[in-house]
């Protein structure tokens, strides 16, 4: 069978100004047929973007040769084809957009192929229409939520019928609904025949893949079914990638569970495997109250630190592209508690975590922050700021300095203190775990998606609040860098830290919140403990998200008998609640 | 209303789809419209001249069906260099001083007929700052590329590259309201960590004072997004047929022909009146 991309011993180094090279891509030979589902996956900086962009000769090899149905990618005719057969969806959908109406963003592929206009008109009726998009086809792309975008994007290359389509970590910036959604569409267009390749740092989005390739420092290291690669968690982490989560957590449970199979990748599989056991001694369930490690109460104190009440925003207010954006919004956190928000992209979650450091004011509603008022136009935003950070979503993005130790030292600068300017910086990467000699001096971009992640943390740590605001504070890193994250957060809320974060990661905040606000359209669905914000599953599912995966097979097992409290929602917690069972089982 | 809204006051390069009248009229003959409009605008001497420019450009406006309190507040942002350049003509014009005379400053004479051009500079810009956002308000991307594309179309038979440069025009347009958006975050994140922005408004230096450090972080994260955009671009296939074609079929009705006779007309009108 002829292969539709064929690799032949390609190797790839940029050079920088100075003529120092950096290879990306080693001696990479690979074939993938017509027709394959393949992920990528590695850590930051392993060379999966590069290779991308080696199979639609937007990069060229340095030496080698890139084949894409038959046609060299260094032949400029052989381009010419290749762009119309094989297909890219970037990751920041917003920045690929080219055009002011959705009509005409659809249309620019087809153009650009020279094709008659009422074949253009067809397809882009025809590609709009399937996507979704055609009702909203006037709103302005640059007003459009990010997988409203993401599916504009797709439909700008879907208009061109292609043969392939590669999705370079096009889920990173979706909250689950868009992320379920852009699975979706990779695997109806898999079964449409077209070959579908695509990036991804979540384990468990390439487990549903037929064929994973691994990356490691320029090279493909390992190359088979999910379930080969897969089987080797020790390999995975010295490659800085982890277990997709129901195999982590099957193989957390199989000490409890001996009866679980041994080759679970996916929630189905894992809810399969969890239906086969039922309870073995019904006779003798274990009281609600027999499991340990239950979220313990923020701090103590129940006095809240930061009231939200009646909040209500509009964005553009005035204008014909006015759209609200909170509505009618109250909340309250006490000290030293973690505050979690969760809702789709778009639900007010950004919006409300402006207003806690006084970036934006009520426009109706009041928000009090500790001492602050901040319908009070004579409080200053600069006094707040201190009190309150506030790590936007995607903070590389808004660096504004060269150097990792300029950037640290913007907060400090405008207040000067007693300490000195190296001490302040010093200690603010010490909580993030950065050694001050080594980074400080460093190049913002020569950074890992990880290290930078943690220079923005430090950027705001540096002007030592007392509550910290995080807004999608794990969106795009790759496994290791993710698990380093969670584990610093966690030091700063041992050290009493207060937090307010949103999340699309479901898992992140069962790990880090106390208690959350579900927002849906501005306003708030639910709020209340993890237990019951997590426990209320319509609900979370009418707002696009779901459950995590600890609480959903808590729920399958309870279906089978075991007595299980309502507070389990991590995996820790479930494997504790199962040992309890058993010991008290163990008890005549 | 929240200082930060900087989308607030980038008109120019959004593009309002009202289904209007304005809207459905050849896309040539828009830009032509809006191109002798822009021209006598520019270079008409008289204040009649330009009352009936500003009354055209509302009317349209209306006809168009966009807010005019909307585009009235795109002019907010030029404001502040209007006024500077409107100062700057009060001392510094050409024109011989006319009139009676109000008071000397280190040698300069003001007098009627200084205010008086001061004004005229300062009603010609606000109106060409109008009819531009106009012309964004009711162009879309792809109907500029074809329209102008095909008004270009004997640049192009001399060889010039006719099709890159409408192309470049609609990146640009395309990038305005981006451009806001980055100066928008960068600002708020410069602000989350001590940039002062609490004064609201504030004197013109203050506001100066705060923007000179947004802008090469700006350039930076621009010019990694035009990256972006261009690999964009280049991924669909841009540049790999030598005639670009269109979804937009071009195609005149009558009333598009009064369209252009009338705005010859006004145009005409504009540049003559005394």
């Amino acid at each position: 069978m002829s292969s539709l991309i064929d690799l032949d011993a390609v190797s790839f180094a940029y050079r920088d100004p100075q003529g120092k090279t950096y290879p990306v891509l080693q001696d990479i030979s690979l074939k993938i047929a017509e027709g394959e589902l393949v992920a990528i996956v590695g850590a930051n900086g392993s060379g999966k973007t590069t290779l991308i962009r080696h199979l639609n000769g937007l990069l060229l090899p340095d030496q080698g040769r890139v084949l894409i149905a038959g046609q060299d990618t260094r032949s400029a005719d052989g381009r010419r084809a290749i762009h119309q057969q094989v297909g890219m969806v970037f990751q920041h959908p917003e920045d690929q957009i080219i055009s002011s109406t959705l009509e005409d963003e659809v249309a620019f592929g087809p153009e650009n192929l020279g094709l008659a206009p009422a074949e253009i008109q067809g397809r882009v009726e025809e590609t709009l229409r399937s996507m979704g998009l055609w009702e909203i086809r006037l709103r302005p792309p640059h007003l459009l939520s990010a997988g409203q975008t993401q599916r504009l994007a797709l439909a700008g290359v879907l208009a061109m019928r292609p043969r392939c389509i590669i999705f370079d970590e096009a889920t990173t910036m979706l909250d689950p609904a868009g992320r379920r959604m852009a699975l979706d569409w990779m695997l109806r267009l898999h079964r449409q025949g077209i070959t579908i390749l695509f990036v991804t740092h979540h384990m468990e989005e390439a487990a549903l893949a037929e064929r994973v390739l691994v990356f490691e420092r320029g090279r493909v290291v390992l190359d088979g079914s999910p379930r080969q690669v897969f089987a080797d968690p020790a390999r995975l982490a010295a490659l800085g990638l982890e277990l997709p989560p129901a195999a982590a957590l099957a193989a957390r449970l199989r000490h409890y569970l001996p009866g679980l199979p041994d080759d679970i990748l996916t929630p189905e599989e894992l809810k399969a495997g969890m239906d086969n056991i039922s309870r073995l001694h019904e006779q003798v369930g274990g009281p609600q109250t027999a499991a340990p490690n239950i979220n313990p109460p923020g701090a103590g104190d129940h006095s809240s630190l930061i009231t939200v009440s009646h909040l209500s925003h509009t964005y553009l207010a005035n204008t014909p592209l006015a759209h609200p954006s909170l509505n009618d919004v109250s909340l309250s956190v006490a000290a030293g508690a973690s505050h979690g928000l969760l809702g789709r992209t778009g639900s007010g979650k950004s919006t409300l975590l402006q207003h806690l450091n006084g970036l934006l004011r009520p426009q109706s509603g009041s928000v009090q922050v500790g001492p602050f008022d901040l319908s009070d136009p004579s409080v200053l935003t600069r006094s707040v700021i201190q009190m309150v950070g506030l790590v936007f979503q995607d903070p590389e993005m808004q660096f504004f300095e060269q150097y990792v130790g300029d950037e640290i030292a913007y907060g400090p600068r405008q207040f000067p203190g007693p300490d000195s300017l190296a001490d302040r910086v010093r200690s603010a990467m010490e909580l993030v775990g950065l050694d001050f000699d080594d980074f400080k001096d460093r190049l913002l971009f020569t950074l890992s998606g990880g290290e930078r992640r943690k220079v923005a943390l430090a950027s705001v740590l540096s002007l030592q609040p007392g509550v910290l605001l995080l807004d999608e504070p794990t969106a795009g890193l790759d496994p290791h860098s993710h698990a380093e994250i969670l584990a610093r957060l966690k030091g700063l809320q041992a050290k009493g830290m207060t937090l307010v974060l949103s999340s699309h990661r479901m898992e992140d905040l069962a790990e880090l919140a106390q208690n959350l606000t579900l927002f849906d359209d501005g306003r708030v669905l639910a709020g209340g403990s993890l237990a019951e914000v997590f426990g209320g599953k319509a609900l979370l599912e009418g707002a696009g998200l779901e459950q995590p995966l600890a609480v959903q097979a808590s729920g399958w097992l309870r279906a089978q008998g075991w007595l299980l409290p309502a507070a389990v929602v991590t995996p820790e917690q479930l494997a504790a609640a199962l040992a309890a069972a058993r010991d008290a089982e163990s008890v005549p | 209303m929240s200082q930060f809204e900087f989308l607030r006051s980038v008109n120019i390069g959004q593009y309002l789809p009202t289904a209007s009248p304005v809207h459905r009229l050849d896309p040539r003959v828009r830009l032509v419209s809006y191109f002798l409009l822009v021209m006598a605008l520019t270079f008409t001497r008289s204040p009649w001249g330009l009352l009936v420019g500003v009354l055209l450009v509302l009317a349209t406006l209306r006809l168009a069906l966009i807010s005019l309190r909307f585009a009235l507040r795109g002019l907010l942002a030029p404001l502040p260099f209007l006024l500077i350049l409107a100062l700057l003509q009060v001392f510094f014009n050409g024109r011989p001083d006319s009139g009676p005379v109000f008071f000397t400053i280190v040698g300069l004479v003001v007098g009627l007929s200084d205010i008086g051009v001061a004004l005229m500079l300062l009603a010609r810009f606000s109106t060409l700052v109008l009819a531009l956002s106009l012309a964004s308000y009711t162009l879309s991307t792809g109907e500029l590329t074809v329209g102008l594309g095909y008004l270009l179309r004997p640049l192009a038979r001399i060889g010039l590259p006719a099709h890159d440069f409408v192309m470049m025009l609609q990146v640009s347009l395309r990038f305005l309201p981006l451009l806001a958006q980055t100066a928008e975050r960068i600002a708020k994140s410069q602000a989350a960590r001590g940039a002062d922005w609490d004064a609201h408004g504030g004197n013109l230096l203050a506001r100066v004072r705060r923007i000179i450090p947004l802008i090469v972080p700006m350039f930076l994260v621009s010019l990694r997004r035009a990256e972006t955009m261009a690999l964009a671009m280049d991924a669909r296939g841009y540049g790999s047929v030598e005639q670009r074609s269109s979804r937009i079929v071009l195609k005149t009705t009558p009333r598009d022909w009064v369209v252009v006779v009338f705005t010859i007309v006004i145009a005409v009108g504009i540049v003559i009146l005394p």
